[in-house]
């Protein structure tokens, strides 16, 4: 909270933080702030969805309008074209990483990363351990998580567990090993919406390390027809240690 | 119809549009596509960027249907909270000017549409609220349905209702404990 008026005693700090973001009154800060929570942090999803279902009703005081007759086609128009649109192309690349609105349509709700999250450490947990196992969180560029990798026995078996709908973009999407210091190595495709068991080739396993990142990249079907990624990368996260 | 069925048959085409079901998504639409923009209207108090909301809104519940659970959330209120956060993610981009309203449309609030609560909402839930609310001191009940249904931040509502920010919290927040013990009773 950033307003020096406050009057609330330290021990309240955060305490209102759920309620306050449902009711409204957080600034567009505040609000990030939450939002970026609510994917790791379980106990607090819940308590928003909790005042969203006590405070919801209240939206039966709202008049209902009806909006244009052609409404329905423009909705489904942008369902038609979503990444092909003139105006979806007109954003920069870069424009398009910083762009709440894109980012927020694409990440789940939290209590479905929670649950793969424990699905992705649970096959962890059931893997032969002869070396140490590894992990890797996959953000977009403001931070939130759209993928968890676990990598098992031997470097040489990754499963990566989607934790964002992708299906609107029809173009495949490529995951890739980033050693230090070296260009990006395809570790193949994924699909969204399911968790998909890959095979790391031998000469790459070796190079899962903490110090390599995986990024997944949007490519044509089939995958990057030059071996190094053409599209914008979605997601991008560190190599961590288990 | 009565509002159970209306919520199952919302709740069923939901689960039907995570599905990839383009009918059930005109179905979604054709029951509340008039709540919904009503609920942006109401909010950003433009017609135009009203409706760009209400289009990204749709889109936001084709392709997140998948993470509606009917045993945790009612389908209204599910739509409504997309609706809401859509509108006032909008309102605070600063893309839009501000508006600020007298300080007596805020206190008037629940009196700007009489006799608009449709079939769907007209639930016990909304009824034990409202009689929740009607245990508050007025201003605080006025405070935070200006603020749920308006998007107004602390700091409008202090300058809109004369009371320092401060203040503002506090009856908001000691508001939101009461609503909680009275609904949890």
């Amino acid at each position: 909270m950033s307003d020096s008026t406050d009057r609330r005693p330290p021990e309240d700090n955060g305490r209102f933080a759920p309620a306050e973001y449902v009711l409204g009154v957080l600034s567009a800060n505040e609000r990030r702030e939450l939002e970026q929570r609510l994917p790791r942090d379980g106990p607090l999803a819940r308590e928003v969805a909790d005042w969203e279902e006590r405070l919801g009703v209240l939206v039966a005081e709202v008049r209902p309008v009806a909006p244009p007759d052609d409404m329905l086609s423009r909705i489904e128009g942008a369902l038609d074209a979503p990444a092909t649109t003139a105006a979806a192309r007109a954003l920069k690349r870069e424009e398009l990483w910083q762009s709440v609105v894109f980012w927020r349509t694409f990440s789940l709700g939290s209590a479905t990363f929670a649950a793969l999250s424990i699905a992705a450490l649970t096959y962890i947990a059931i893997l032969p351990t002869p070396r140490s196992p590894m992990m890797a969180t996959l953000g977009n560029a403001s931070g939130l998580p759209n993928f968890v990798a676990a990598i098992g026995a031997g470097g040489n078996e990754l499963v990566i567990v989607p934790a964002s709908l992708l299906t609107q973009d029809p173009r495949a999407m490529e995951l890739w090993l980033i050693p230090a210091g070296d260009r990006p190595h395809s570790l193949g495709l994924i699909r969204p919406g399911q968790p998909v068991r890959l095979t790391v080739p031998p000469e790459l396993a070796a190079r899962l390390t903490t110090e390599a990142a995986l990024a997944v990249s949007l490519e044509p079907a089939g995958g990057s027809p030059t071996g190094a990624p053409t599209g914008p990368v979605i997601a991008s996260g560190k190599l961590t240690s288990l | 119809m009565d509002a159970d069925a209306t919520r199952s048959q919302l709740a069923a085409a939901l689960a039907r549009v995570a599905g990839g079901d383009r009918a059930a998504l005109r179905i979604v639409y054709q029951d509340t596509c008039a709540k919904l923009f009503g609920v942006c209207l109401r909010i950003l108090n433009d017609r135009s960027e009203a409706e760009d909301v209400l289009q990204d809104v749709y889109v936001t519940v084709w392709r997140k249907a998948a993470t509606f659970d009917a045993n945790r959330a009612s389908p209204i209120t599910w739509l409504a909270a997309i609706a809401r956060n859509r509108a006032i993610d909008r309102l605070r981009s600063g893309a839009m000017g501000r508006r600020m309203e007298p300080i007596e449309e805020a206190v008037d609030v629940r009196d700007q549409s009489p006799g608009a609560v449709d079939v769907l909402m007209k639930s016990q839930e909304h009824a034990r609220l409202a009689t929740c609310l009607g245990e508050l001191e007025e201003r605080h009940a006025a405070a935070i349905r200006s603020a749920f249904l308006d998007g107004t931040t602390y700091d409008e509502l202090s300058v809109r209702m004369k009371v320092p920010l401060g203040t503002m919290k506090s009856w908001i927040r000691r508001g939101l404990l009461k609503l909680r013990t009275c609904l949890e009773q």
